[in-house]
């Protein structure tokens, strides 16, 4: 019953992204030709930027505020949400779906209240500022491949600048704005603090995050995202391969083989930005509340869908740079060459477009999982964190991986030096921890021996008064 | 005699070093979101068992919630809920308006006024008791639910044995319990009680036979009692 | 060891011949390793007493002859016969005589007449008004403490005899101590009790030769009574003895004024108890007076009102003070005073006082209840506690009384168009002088009860009653008593003095006093009578009841004895538990 409940809504959230990049795509597709016909070429990035953007990735934040609470719970023990109803079914908590629209609801009708004192322009530019960077950094991120589509190629991409990777990073820096604004113009002690660690921690690992992706980089020399030559279907190129009658088998060049290293360092950085926990000292509900200490209403509610919406877009760059983007790991080639994928090319593009999605909700669910794993860092280990090992480490990684794409430039030395780094790490999990083996021995020691050297068969201790020991 | 201490690991744990995996912070955290997911995967495919007893639940899901109005743990026994006159088998509560409860509650929250059973009235058979509540108010609210006049009490005639806590009301004089909402449950005897020895506070006619024949004539009444003593539980909701 | 030694010095001394007293005139003894000396004739509890040596007893009583018949206090005593116990109440003690209370044998005689005592005794203590000030209870807790060895049932007897219409007799819990029969017989001169039938059917009831208990002492023998027997009807159920405070104060049902204690739980009084005096009422008082403590808690004035009929409404006390004072201005020289001798002396001093100076009246009317029936022991037929009191000060003031009926005629004939009265009691009934009152112009009043005469006043002074405040009363035969606060005043009232004191201030007449000592202070020094009377010194002890305290006195700013006991407010239900 109950798994049965959650195959299907499983299945309805794959033929929901499904269902609509095979819109995005025949949209795209129809637009493209109206626009041709005009002498404009180029429209579909609008039906992009309305199906991705303002569809996939808003529906994808809006329900992980749920699913996050809901998720937690289920990791935590808990039942989650489950009280709030729609009007004509009191028994059925429908997962709790019906907390989105209370949560709307409340948001949307909460008084949006401004100190006396606080700035007024600067207060309310604060949740924009924070809200629109991270919506932007949407733009570059390839959703499926580019296809013909009414004889005219249409790009499952918002826009495809050159420099998208260069993009990402100019945005993501101008998120530190909306939340230093917002802390400085509430004019509030706690929201200040709040807005100077937000600004010091993004500012601090935009170092990191920055050095870990020049190994790809080099790798692939481009900082190019989407398209083609771009980073992210450049990695589907194989490593290794075989091939099974027409099905092609074999390693992908995923950022995830060639640069595990990167794909720690940017993950933790890019987390650091996104401050969610553990980097969520810049918030520290415990201690001083935020920079957002101040909002409330549908203000407040901007600072917390840009959270959202900032998780579901770090889950798509990871996916775009490190994970293939689009792409399965192998068989692509039998698939983009099947007679009838040939025949509808939408088919293929809602696939692969499924596949992006899939990949992103992964990266969502490990995001959420850290986040309701891992208490949260002190501030100076924040810090320290940032300078003292990402730093560092990004810096050995990258002349590394630049030693040995120079030494071999078809990546698999790179690839072996990856798989190496992955053992290693492998090896540590599984392995316990020191302390916990002297712990083991010493208990082994323990009850194997009793403590005593003696090699007389061991006498009933309880019988005897305790001072002849 | 230390000699033979047990040897407890957690008692020796000092501050280590930190390992390398815990340096590195990754295996750990990997650790520890393996443990993560798997309480995540088990509740989202189990089903969560019901019952209210936490410890006994069943199933895949490791859930330790109670969905509290829907469902309710059972309070333990000897909990002591909320106040009950006790009933003898004629309905009347057993409280003959002694004030032990009142005088050692804590709180003060006890109000008693005692009233006399006339002599020939419509409570002709209470008269061997002579003395009852007119009023016995418990102000719930201000009650610490300290048990005292359950103690106190000589007469069995008050409890807190109904495994229910005080509900909840919209105003404090709700919480204000007198006779009719506190006297309530199952009626209860004692072979030690008056009726069981008398009809009224006149002297029975048989006065001058009992007086020569008491000890058979005791043996006689006591074969009549009831037993010892009942021993009375609410049932579990 | 030391102290036997001490004791058989004087026993080798001369044989021949009794020594001779130690102290001339009085007996000297031994007890329990105290010497005591008393006055012969002494009996050995009262001795022991005065060494602070506890001989436990029921059927004796000081003030009753000797029945010596529940043997609980038999001592050792070495002018007994060998081997024998005496009852210390009936042995009078002899010189040089060794006493000794706490042997085992002793302890062994308690034991067995308690033992005794509570064979057939009900033990319902639960349903019992005597529990906390029970002998039965104090005794067995501490002489006896042993589990009842009775097999089978205890002789019923009639639990619930009504012997009058104030006194019920639980003949199962009677200990026949004969204390009641012998009070009727010697003290009330009414013997209408005895003692019936014999060995465990033994009961007291009301003699044949009476039929009825109608002593107007009746109640005398419920305070006597050791144990639950009898008990006071009006009082029955009321209350715990141990929830009760008990003020020494003073009944005010007669000229006599009986000492009493006001036993009292919140602000209100329960029941008066008679307080010993040897010079007034001995350790006794009388039935109307026990119940006339009634006025103190009920259709007490407790708002100060303005208006007369269709009119009145409740005011606080300083819009009541400026009314009153305007109007009494308006009337200035024309206000004729009238002071009831039920006041205290503090009362009259303050309002008398305020009579002279302010209202500038040569004489004052005496009111006061009317004449009632006396009898030939305590109850006297005038009803004012005060007379006397009221006479001496007006004496001392130089102002003259004049009878009641020269008011009435006053009024009548419309010379006193303007009264002002201290106290509502009225001598004559409270209608006609409430038809008469309507004539008058302005009618000021400070009134402690609600009365006809209270309505027929323009303002209405809320007046507290004596057990509200510390004072004084001057009984029929001079003797001046002291009473003590119990609680504070009830409602908005204020002492009669207060009252006199404030409209006094606001009328231009200086007069300092904020308490009833300092009224006696200042002004008694004028009343030859009342200049000797130490205030401070007479003033009995403030004592409370044995028993449970529920709370320090003024722990968080209670009086001594508060226990919050008032009425919840519950559907409707608001009786004062004082009904
Ligand atoms: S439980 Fe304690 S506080 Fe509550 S009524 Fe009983 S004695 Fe008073
Ligand atoms: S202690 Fe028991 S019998 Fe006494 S008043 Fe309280 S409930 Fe009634
Ligand atoms: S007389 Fe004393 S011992 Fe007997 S029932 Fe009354 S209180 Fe208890
Ligand atoms: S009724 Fe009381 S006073 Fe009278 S004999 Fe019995 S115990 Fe004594
Ligand atoms: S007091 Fe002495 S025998 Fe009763």
């Amino acid at each position: 019953m109950r798994l049965g409940v959650v195959f299907v809504s499983l299945g309805l959230i794959f033929g929901g992204f499904f269902a609509l990049m095979g819109g995005a795509y025949a949209l795209g597709g129809v637009v493209e030709d109206f626009g041709r016909t005009h002498g404009v070429s180029g429209l579909a990035s609008l039906t992009n930027i309305l199906i991705l953007m303002l569809m996939i990735v808003m529906v994808f934040a809006t329900l992980l505020t749920l699913a996050e609470r809901k998720w937690s719970a289920f990791m935590q023990d808990r039942v989650g949400p489950n009280r709030a109803r729609f009007p004509g079914l009191p028994n059925a908590s429908l997962a709790g779906i019906p907390h989105i629209v209370t949560d709307v609801f409340k948001m949307l009708t909460k008084e949006a209240f401004r100190p006396k004192n606080a700035s007024k322009v600067l207060f309310a530019l604060g949740p924009m500022l924070a809200f629109a960077p991270v919506f932007a950094l949407f733009a570059v991120v390839p959703a499926g491949p580019t296809l013909k589509i009414f004889d005219h190629p249409v790009m499952m991409v918002s826009t495809n600048l050159d420099f998208g990777l260069l993009y990402l990073f100019a945005i993501a820096s101008l998120a530190v704005y909306g939340t230093s604004l917002a802390g400085w113009a509430s004019n509030n002690k706690f929201a200040l603090l709040g807005g100077v660690r937000a600004s010091s921690q993004m500012i601090s690992y935009e170092v990191a995050l920055g050095l870990s992706l020049v190994g790809m980089m080099i790798a692939f020399s481009t900082v190019k995202l989407a398209g083609p030559d771009g980073m992210s279907e450049m990695q589907m190129q194989y490593l290794w391969s075989t091939r099974v009658g027409s099905f092609d088998l074999g390693l992908p060049a995923w950022g995830i083989f060639i640069q595990p290293l990167g794909f720690l360092l940017f993950f933790a950085a890019a987390f650091a930005e996104t401050k969610r926990a553990p980097f969520d000292s810049p918030e520290g509900e415990s201690e001083i509340v935020g920079y957002f200490l101040e909002y409330s209403g549908m203000q407040f509610g901007m600072f917390m869908i840009a959270e959202f919406v900032e998780v579901v877009v770090l889950g798509g760059v990871i996916v775009a740079i490190f994970f293939g983007g689009w792409s399965l790991p192998f068989g692509n080639e039998w698939l983009m060459n099947l007679a009838v994928m040939k025949q509808y090319p939408i088919l293929l593009g809602a696939i692969y477009g499924t596949v992006f999605w899939g990949k992103t909700l992964l990266l969502v669910y490990l995001q959420m999982v850290i986040r309701w794993t891992m208490p949260r860092f002190r501030y100076d280990q924040i810090q320290k964190l940032g300078w003292q090992i990402l730093l560092p480490v990004g810096l050995a990684n990258l002349f590394v991986s630049g030693a040995l794409i120079l030494w071999d430039p078809s990546l698999r030395a790179l690839a072996l030096f990856g798989f190496f780094v992955i053992g290693v790490f492998a090896f540590l999990t599984l392995t316990p921890p020191k302390q916990v083996r002297q712990e083991q021995e010493a208990a082994d020691d323990h009850h194997g021996g009793h403590g005593h050297a003696a090699p007389a068969p061991h006498d009933d201790h309880a019988a005897l008064p305790a001072s002849t020991h | 005699m230390s000699s033979h201490s047990h040897h407890d690991p957690l008692e020796k744990r000092e501050l280590v070093e930190a390992d390398i995996r815990e340096r590195t912070y990754v295996p750990e955290i990997l650790k520890g979101i393996a443990l993560t997911t798997k309480h995540f995967l088990r509740n989202l495919f189990g089903e969560r068992d019901p019952n209210p007893d936490v410890v006994d639940r069943k199933g895949l899901a490791t859930i330790t919630t109670v969905n509290y109005p829907e469902e309710k743990v059972d309070y333990p026994p000897g909990y002591r809920g909320l106040h009950r006159l006790v009933p003898r088998e004629d309905g009347k509560p057993r409280c003959v308006a002694c004030y032990m409860c009142a005088t050692i509650c804590p709180a003060q929250c006890i109000y008693i006024e005692a009233g006399e059973y006339g002599g020939d009235d419509e409570h002709a058979e209470s008269r061997v008791i002579e003395k009852y509540p007119k009023q016995f108010v418990i102000d719930e609210l201000r009650c610490i639910v300290c048990g005292l006049c359950v103690d106190a009490c000589p007469k069995d005639a008050i409890r807190m044995d109904t495994y229910t806590h005080v509900p909840s009301e919209y105003n404090r004089q709700g919480f204000v319990y007198d006779i009719p909402k506190l006297l309530k449950g199952p009626a209860v005897s004692h072979p030690s009680d008056p009726w069981y020895k008398r009809g009224s506070s006149a002297p029975p006619d048989h006065v001058h036979k009992e007086a020569h024949t008491r000890i058979t004539a005791g043996g006689a009444a006591l074969a009549k009692r009831p037993p010892l003593v009942e021993v009375v539980k609410f049932a579990k909701p | 060891m030391s102290d036997e030694k001490k004791i058989e010095a004087p026993k080798p001394a001369p044989p021949p011949g009794p020594p001779p007293p130690k102290n001339p005139g009085m007996v000297t003894l031994v007890i329990d390793g105290k010497e005591v000396v008393a006055k012969p004739g002494t009996n050995m509890i009262e001795a022991a007493k005065s060494v602070g040596v506890d001989i436990p007893y029921y059927c004796y009583h000081p003030r009753l002859s000797i029945a010596a018949n529940c043997r609980m206090c038999m001592v050792e005593s070495s002018a007994a016969p060998p081997g024998k116990l005496v009852p210390a109440c009936q042995t009078g003690i002899s010189e040089g005589a060794v006493i000794k209370t706490d042997t085992e044998k002793v302890r062994a005689q308690q034991k067995m007449v308690m033992e005794f005592l509570l064979l057939n005794h009900p033990v319902d203590c639960s349903i019992c008004d005597q529990a906390g000030e029970c002998k039965l209870q104090d005794y067995y807790m501490r002489y006896d403490f042993e589990p009842s060895r009775l097999e089978g049932a205890k002789v019923l007897r009639n639990k619930r005899k009504k012997l009058s219409d104030l006194v019920v007799l639980d003949q199962e819990r009677c200990v026949l101590c004969t204390r009641c029969v012998r009070f009727m017989d010697e003290v009330a001169k009414a013997p209408q009790l005895g003692i019936f039938g014999r060995g465990s059917h033994e009961v007291v009831d009301i003699s044949p030769a009476y039929g009825k208990l109608d002593s107007n002492y009746s109640g005398n023998i419920v305070d006597i009574c050791p144990v639950g027997a009898l008990l006071n009807t009006d009082f029955r159920f009321r209350a715990r003895a141990w929830f009760l405070s008990a003020a020494p104060s003073v009944c005010t049902g007669c000229s006599r004024g009986c000492s009493i204690y006001a036993d009292f739980m919140g602000q209100d009084t329960y029941r008066f108890r008679p307080r010993e005096n040897e010079q007034i009422n001995k350790s006794w008082m009388c039935d109307k007076g026990r119940l006339s403590y009634k006025g103190l808690n009920k259709h007490r004035v407790q708002q100060n009102g303005l208006g007369r009929g269709a009119e009145v409404k409740d005011v606080t006390p300083i819009e009541a003070l400026r009314v009153a004072v305007e109007k009494l201005k308006a009337h200035s020289g024309k206000v004729a005073f009238m002071a009831s001798p039920v006041a205290s002396i503090e009362d009259l001093l303050a309002g008398l006082a305020f009579a002279r100076d302010v209202l500038k009246v040569k004489s004052v009317y005496v009111s006061g209840r009317p004449q009632g029936e006396a009898d030939n022991f305590l109850l006297t037929a005038d009803k004012n506690p005060n007379r006397k009191g009221l006479e001496v000060i007006a004496k001392a003031y130089g102002l003259e009384l004049k009878p009641f009926t020269e008011l009435t005629r006053a009024i009548d004939t419309g010379t006193v168009k303007a009264l002002f009265g201290l106290g509502h009691e009225v001598p004559e009934e409270d209608e006609v002088f409430a038809a008469r009152a309507q004539k008058l112009e302005l009618f000021v009043v400070s009134a402690t009860n609600e009365s006809k005469v209270v309505e027929a006043a323009h303002v209405v002074l809320a007046a507290s009653v004596h057990v509200e405040d510390e004072g004084t009363f001057m009984q029929g035969d001079g003797i001046i008593q002291r009473f003590r606060r119990a609680y504070p005043p009830k409602g908005d009232s204020q002492p009669h003095w207060k009252w006199a004191v404030d409209l006094a201030r606001q009328l231009g007449l200086e007069m300092k006093a904020t308490s009833s000592r300092e009224i006696f202070k200042q002004l008694a020094p004028q009343v030859p009578e009342l200049a000797t009377f130490e205030w401070d010194k007479k003033a009995p002890m403030n004592q409370k009841r044995p028993g449970i305290s529920t709370m320090a006195a003024s722990a968080d700013g209670r009086p001594p004895g508060w226990r919050e006991q008032g009425v919840p407010n519950l559907r409707g239900l608001s009786l004062p538990p004082g009904t």
